[in-house]
């Protein structure tokens, strides 16, 4: 008697647990959609650029809406330049930051200064463009492009590189800026990785006598080493992709040549300049769709980089 | 005795005083530690200067007319009314669209993506390159899918493009708060013969929301600031409109039309919409970390 | 050999006569403990004999893995954590904040609860440590790991495989490695705070044997949850309760004639 109403409604439960399961999966195949439709997309959108230029579309300098020639030669290597400067400046600067919260300073304060630091990496990126624009390209045309100028103009290997027109915009002035966009990122992973080296491990090294940054650099920075190169190759890619700040301050010229303080552009800012200026169907158009594809592969590339580096965690 | 004494006391001066590697290693450490705190200070320095520059810049525009009027041909006195509200517009359809759905994929990854489910770690692959995908691809992507077959650029575009943007972030947040769940709680459910669904509803996802809630507001805040998606889609619009099918002006669009302009009015109107846009965004991520913090 | 180069064991060699007169290695006066404003350790006053072992025993939280992490000033990694009184080492009071981290935790090893060998070769790990403090050539280095391997009794066991990470070794081993790792840089004291506590019992005992010859060379001192450890290999036994100190003796004494009642309980098994 009592077991007949209890059978019937679980009848009824197991079918509704059904369709929640596929209502799930559903959704979960719209995430896969989303990645797949972009990916198939920018490729179809390219495919007339890939075919029109073949290979040369991959070593030709030149971008040429007059002619209806592209190359993506500048801008990926203004991608990979900036990317590089950013790099540079901002891994030393998150392991430091990283170092700071998880090391030495009190837990109180490491959590505030932590807090904030995270709200950098929250503040829209058109804005660290607007700002750019505002402090670091007038400091950098005014007070280090005369100097480099007049000092290094001369000087075999370095002069080109480091000389240019003083506007201020270009390689470094970009790198710069997408340091500070990436570095909290950065750091707040690094500070991640830090933390889950086991307390008894630092304690041990303190007590043989190491100083702090001794317990960081031999102990701390070999059992995280896959983390943190983790971390630097996702700010990497973030740097890689990043739009709106670049295209303020890069200067917007696709050329190619040595000079890190000359305008340039790069993939992500050419693509959002010359949009506007590209009939749909047009060639053009379709050499910019093309740009997509690459910096996606290249997104790809770093992420899954990133991903086999964390994965191999000891 | 004494003389042994005597020597165990020269023996202890020389013990304690620091040698010259002693010396060189404290140094190491001292310059390391500053060289730490500088880094974190420059960074906080960033912060610092940005939110100045906007307040410097942009609070002497901030008026009323700025809220209410229409954005204008320059020295009409327009504002940026048209492109707050296309901006709240298509955040708000965009969160409809991400939400339901990132939060449905989080809940498929954690409950029943475990362990061997190729499938599952295939979605959670995809949803971490979407995540770090270049915003400005989306953008490109939903041009492709939408702009070039409708033949115009449209709001509703434009949110389809910040609900892709959003999808991930709420897809992984929801997974991991979902995770931090006991397993213990789960059975706890079923052994009382609640159904599946309900469990994971009723239980999880019940004891799950702050940090659930968290992830959408964190997304939220993302949309919000975001300009490159909204370029090839819903393009920005000199007039007030609400029509999801026609172009629709959005606050990050606008700020990065006049930022570049060569009229005065203009330039403060950007900063007086960066201002706003960074604020709020902060806003967000303020309320968000220190409510999650108790 | 190893005493010709330490020389605070040189000069002690002599003053082992007839008369029982033991020199002190660590005298605690007046140490109280706190973390943050919880108070933890009540006015302790004690004395650590040189090469004795010391076991300090008592329930969980009593203070005395507290008191042991004072000695090396592990506390000072945690704000908040502060110590007031005098713990003289070697003419000085080392809770003064003059006293250099690095110099009295290459004088004062500790080695811990569980085994913490850190993520490199079994070489590596004894060199780290010895590479702090002084600069040795290439054979004095191989000599000192291979004399230190020796003596806690793994040489036989590792000679093979130096440069294998030392993650590889079985527990024990680990943990010996880890006691090998404190004593090469010769410390005066050596710190353990429930050094088998995660270990299986031949490992213990393996432990066991290999402080009882450590103290002929170093001061030990040892926390314990084991009453039977602290009455196999402790000289002396220091018995804590609720962050004070209630009686400290020699094992025999506390073990067979205590004089404090809470004492007598707690061997007894009445609490704890």
């Amino acid at each position: 008697m009592r077991m007949t109403p209890v059978t019937r409604s679980s009848h009824h439960r197991v079918g509704f647990d059904t369709i929640f399961h596929g209502l799930l999966w559903v959704c979960a195949v719209l995430v896969l959609a989303s990645l797949g439709g972009l990916i198939l997309l920018m490729a179809t959108g390219g495919w007339q650029a890939f075919t029109a230029f073949g290979l040369d579309f991959f070593t030709r300098t030149s971008w040429n809406p007059v002619k209806d020639i592209y190359g993506v030669l500048a801008p990926l290597l203004g991608t990979v330049v900036s990317t590089i400067i950013a790099m540079l400046i901002a891994v030393p600067m998150a392991f430091g930051t990283a170092f700071w919260l998880v090391y030495i300073a009190s837990s109180r304060f490491a959590s505030i200064v932590g807090t904030t630091i995270q709200l950098l990496a929250a503040v829209p990126s058109i804005i660290f463009g607007m700002w750019g624009f505002q402090t670091i390209v007038p400091f950098i045309a005014r007070d280090v492009q005369p100097f480099l100028n007049h000092h290094f103009r001369h000087t075999p290997i370095l002069g080109p590189i480091l000389s240019g027109p003083p506007v201020g915009t270009g390689l470094v002035t970009a790198g710069i800026i997408l340091a500070m966009m990436i570095a909290p990122f950065i750091t707040a992973v690094m500070v991640d990785v830090f933390g889950a080296v086991p307390p008894m491990l630092r304690e041990s090294a303190y007590g043989l006598g190491a100083t702090r940054w001794e317990m960081m650099r031999k102990i701390v920075v070999p059992w995280s080493r896959n983390g943190m190169i983790g971390a630097i190759v996702l700010g990497m890619g973030r740097a890689l992709g990043e739009t709106m700040a670049v295209t303020f301050i890069i200067g917007n010229v696709t050329s190619v040549g040595w000079s890190l303080f000359a305008p340039r552009s790069t993939v992500a800012s050419l693509i959002a300049l010359q949009f506007p200026e590209s009939p749909a169907g047009s060639l053009r158009l379709s050499s910019l769709m093309a740009l997509g594809f690459i910096l996606m592969v290249l997104s790809c590339v770093s992420l899954v980089l990133a991903r086999l580096l964390r994965g191999k965690r000891s | 005795m004494n003389n042994v004494e005597s020597t165990s006391f020269m023996m202890a001066r020389d013990c304690w005083r620091p040698s010259r590697k002693a010396m060189w290693r404290r140094l190491c450490n001292n310059c390391a530690t500053g060289a730490s705190v500088a880094a974190g200070s420059v960074l906080l320095l960033v912060l610092v200067s940005i939110l100045w520059t906007l307040l410097r810049r942009g609070l002497e525009g901030l008026s009323w007319a700025t809220l209410t009027h229409t954005m204008g041909p320059p020295g009409s006195g327009g504002g940026l009314a048209n492109a707050i509200i296309g901006s709240l517009i298509q955040t708000g359809l965009a969160l409809l669209m991400a939400a339901p759905v990132g939060l449905m994929c989080g809940i498929y990854l954690s409950e029943y993506g475990r362990k061997g489910n190729y499938f599952a770690s295939g979605v959670r692959f995809v949803a971490d390159v979407l995540m770090s995908a270049p915003s400005i691809l989306i953008g490109l992507f939903i041009y492709q899918l939408l702009v070039v077959p409708m033949g115009h650029f449209s709001g509703f575009a434009g949110a389809l493009a910040l609900a892709v943007l959003a999808l991930p972030l709420i897809v992984r947040t929801t997974e991991d708060m979902l995770r931090l769940v006991p397993t213990a709680m789960r059975e706890a459910g079923a052994a009382l013969g609640a159904a599946r669904w309900r469990v994971i509803i009723f239980l999880c996802l019940r004891s799950a929301r702050k940090g659930v809630l968290t992830g959408i507001l964190l997304a939220l805040a993302r949309m919000g600031g975001e300009t490159a998606p909204l370029l090839f889609t819903s393009l920005g619009n000199q007039t007030m409109s609400t029509a999801m099918n026609r172009p629709m002006a959005s606050l990050p669009i606008a700020i990065y039309q006049y930022a570049g302009a060569s009229y005065e009015d203009w330039v403060q109107l950007a900063w007086t919409g960066a201002l706003l846009v960074t604020f709020g965004v902060l806003l967000i991520n303020i309320t968000v970390r220190l409510s999650s913090r108790h | 050999m190893m005493s010709a180069s330490m020389p605070f064991t040189e000069h002690l060699t002599g003053s082992s006569g007839d008369e029982p007169v033991q020199e002190v290695a660590l005298a605690v006066r007046g140490v109280n403990f706190y973390y943050g404003s919880h108070h933890a350790l009540h006015d302790i006053s004690l004395d650590f004999p040189a090469r004795c072992v010391t076991a300090m025993i008592g329930p969980s939280g009593c203070g005395k893995s507290t008191l042991l992490r004072i000695f090396n000033k592990m506390y000072d990694l945690y704000p908040g954590q502060r110590a007031t009184g005098e713990v003289m080492f070697d003419g000085r009071n080392i809770l003064d904040d003059s006293i250099s981290l690095d110099m009295l935790r290459a004088r004062i090893g500790m080695v811990f609860q569980k085994p913490t060998p850190f993520p490199m070769s079994i070489y590596e790990n004894i060199a780290f440590g010895v590479r702090l403090h002084e600069k040795l050539s290439r054979t004095a280095m191989d000599e000192r790991v291979q004399d230190v391997l020796t003596r806690v009794a793994l040489w036989n066991e590792v000679r093979d495989r130096l440069h294998a990470p030392a993650t590889g070794l079985s527990g024990g081993q680990q943990q010996r490695l880890c006691i090998a790792r404190s004593i090469a840089t010769r410390p005066e004291v050596l710190l353990l705070d429930e050094p088998t506590s995660a270990l299986d019992p031949i490992s213990t005992a393996r432990i066991e044997e290999l402080l009882d010859e450590l103290k002929e060379e170093f001061t030990i001192v040892v926390v314990t949850h084991n009453m039977q450890q602290a009455a196999r290999c402790a000289d002396q036994v220091a018995f804590f309760y609720l962050g004070r100190l209630v009686e400290m003796d020699t094992a025999d004494r506390i073990f067979t004639n205590p004089r404090q009642k809470q004492t007598q309980d707690y061997i007894t098994g009445r609490f704890g």
